[in-house]
């Protein structure tokens, strides 16, 4: 049962190759980090299994149905949040449950009560309850990155799928963010796919790691695999030192403590 | 020649100028410059060489200076048999100017007072005007609120007081308010069809074609195209005005939507939201703030050609212009004039006001504070 399965993906832009031939398989629940350097085809992945982008050839199944078009339980988290600045926290988070609802109902809110405690839910799973009222655009960038969360919670997603969800947020911020989405995917018993360059935060969340580099994948393995070698073939010779280190020591200082 | 090689930037830079010389110069120094080759060493030859090069390097900005100014003087030549073959349509070469005629108009224009010996000119007749034809203030309307006690029933509702309460000048207002009003769903609901996002590539041209349409044609000709519908009056101004909001502004939303950020419409693709809430959420909530501001610009300029409309008798400012025009009243046109210039000072003010509060992120003032804060504000902008 919702299984995921990547079975010999490739995707071209032109002569470009951005994923060559990957195909993996992830049963239900697990928590896997795609690593890579950037331009290794990680956003092409993301993308290709939530149905934004059509692969050149190959396909991918969720829960035994081909991903041919967005489907609500197939969430996407971006790096870039793309949440509406001009909205609310809430009105962002309710937006998730939008393909429940009529363009009128959607537009004045008239959605159940349901979902709108679906809504205030999801808000309350990643920290900001409180800012529920606030204007997205004046949230910081790591909240915002929340705000997105919670969206792709409100779509009451089997699968969670995250590109580069802290790429662009300060390391305290960004492990805040990812402490919730691990938090999240724990509590509503998601597959989360999370794109991420930083090798220490991937190994400090991470269950399950594919390792992709120029489109091709070289690494599919589980925490104790993920060795120096490991490392070194995903990210070519590139100085490791300290990325091991990290993961194993509490990172002091972190503010926040994932909420109940 | 000497002096050159400790200062081999010079002459380029001046010579191209205004030395008439470098001819000379140059064939001198090639004619030298090729004795010490024969004879000097290696070093000498180097210097021999960095100097060629620099004559080749004025000669060429020479050249290319020369060739500029040819083309200067010819797109002068141009541009004057132009002109020339232009005032003669325009029958400007021989106007038959009637000064005498004019400095009569001025006078009346700007009639002049003295007040102590000391020439003014004389706002009393222009209020005079404005008071008889009601141009900025109707008091049979105003009294309703001035009287006591103000009859608010009979303001608002019976005699439908806000916009008529400013006589001639409201109703230049209101034609441009309505219109801006009728123009607005209009506008965007053909912006979002001639975006290609919404509508696939040839076919948003249709909506596109037809606002270029409505704009080729100026709103004072529209207004000509409805009299039959509603003869000469505010009615068929207003729906020009409408009508030309919709080319207008439709077109500065469809630049709008042409800059959208494809993030906010990929994420409401993949929350599995509809076609028109993609439009809605995706598009629509990334520009609005945008697209409020285009309206109240367009609020605006549709208020001036409001003016214009009244003009060919619509009602309204313009038409008081024109009527006095008409009579050779020229003392109360120039009166009506400064109405239509108070009355776009205001609008103006108001518009840009708002545009750059919407355009600012600073915390928003509530209306009830923009209200009462505004003498504060006043005196604050007076004493800067």
């Amino acid at each position: 049962m919702k299984k995921i399965v990547v079975d010999g993906v490739t995707k071209t832009f032109g002569d470009t190759v951005a994923l060559d031939n990957v195909s993996f398989e992830v049963p239900a629940g697990e928590f896997v980090a795609i690593l890579g350097v950037s331009g290794s085809g990680k956003s092409t992945l993301l993308r290709c299994m939530s149905a934004l982008t059509e692969p050149t050839e190959g396909e991918i199944i969720i829960d035994e149905e081909p991903m041919v078009t967005p489907r609500p339980e197939v969430a996407m988290i971006f790096q870039q949040h793309n949440i509406i600045g001009d909205m609310t926290a809430y009105s962002n988070a309710l937006s998730g449950a939008i393909h429940e609802a009529g363009l009128v109902e959607s537009i004045f809110q008239l959605q159940d009560r349901d979902e709108k405690e679906r809504a205030l839910e999801a808000l309350d799973t990643v920290g900001l309850l409180d800012e529920a009222q606030k204007k997205a655009r004046r949230m910081s960038g790591g909240q915002q990155q929340r705000v997105g969360i919670a969206r792709a919670l409100v779509q009451r997603p089997t699968v969670l799928l995250a590109d580069e969800p802290v790429a662009s947020l300060d390391p305290g911020s960004a492990q805040d963010v990812m402490r919730y989405l691990q938090h999240a995917a724990e509590q509503r018993d998601l597959t989360t796919f999370i794109s991420l360059h930083q090798v220490n935060i991937a190994r400090k969340f991470g269950q399950r790691f594919i390792g992709l580099r120029d489109g091709q994948k070289v690494f599919d393995g589980y925490r104790d695999e993920l060795t120096i070698d490991a490392v070194d073939k995903i990210y070519g010779d590139i100085d490791t030192e300290g990325m091991f280190v990290r993961p194993d020591s509490e990172p002091d200082g972190s503010p926040t403590e994932v909420a109940r | 020649m000497t002096g050159r090689d400790g200062e081999p930037t010079e002459p380029v830079a001046d010579g191209g100028t205004e030395d008439p010389a470098p001819d000379g110069g140059v064939e001198d120094a090639t004619a030298e410059g090729e004795a010490p080759l024969e004879t000097g060493g290696t070093v000498q030859s180097d210097i021999e060489r960095a100097e060629l090069s620099i004559k080749e390097q004025f000669e060429n900005i020479r050249q290319t200076r020369r060739r500029r100014a040819v083309g200067w003087v010819a797109l002068l030549g141009v541009l004057g048999y132009l002109l020339g073959q232009g005032m003669a349509a325009t029958e400007m070469i021989r106007p038959e100017l009637r000064w005498s005629a004019f400095a009569d108009a001025l006078t009346q224009y700007f009639p002049v007072t003295s007040f102590g010996g000391v020439p003014f000119i004389d706002f009393g007749q222009y209020y005079e005007f404005i008071v008889e034809l009601n141009l900025l203030y109707d008091p049979s309307v105003g009294d309703l609120l001035l009287q006591w006690p103000p009859d608010f029933w009979a303001f608002f509702v019976e005699e439908l007081g806000m916009f008529t309460i400013f006589g001639e000048a409201g109703i230049t207002l209101s034609m441009g308010f309505v219109g801006t009003i009728i123009g607005f769903p209009l506008a965007l609901v053909f912006s979002i069809l001639a975006s290609e996002r919404v509508t696939p590539f040839p076919f948003n041209f249709i909506f596109r074609a037809v606002m270029s349409f409505i704009r080729a044609i100026p709103a004072i000709v529209w207004a000509l195209i409805f009299v039959p519908l509603a003869s000469l009056g505010p009615v068929p101004a207003t729906l020009a005005i409408g009508l030309n909001t919709v080319g207008n502004l439709g077109r500065l939303f469809v630049e709008d939507l042409e800059e959208l950020e494809e993030g906010p419409i990929e994420a409401m693709q993949t929350t599995g939201a509809s076609k028109p809430q993609i439009i809605f959420f995706g598009m629509l909530s990334q520009v609005k703030t945008s697209f409020i501001a285009w309206t109240l610009y367009i609020f605006e300029i549709n208020v001036r050609s409001a003016v214009t409309v009244g003009v060919i008798g619509a009602g309204g400012l313009g038409s008081v212009v024109n009527a006095q025009r008409g009579q050779f009243e020229y003392t109360n046109m120039m009166a009506t004039l400064l109405c239509i210039f108070i009355l776009i000072m205001a609008v103006e003010i108001f518009s840009q006001r708002l545009r750059a509060r919407l355009r600012s992120d600073e915390e928003k003032r509530g209306w009830w504070e923009l209200v009462t804060g505004f003498p504060q504000r006043m005196a604050e902008s007076a004493m800067r």
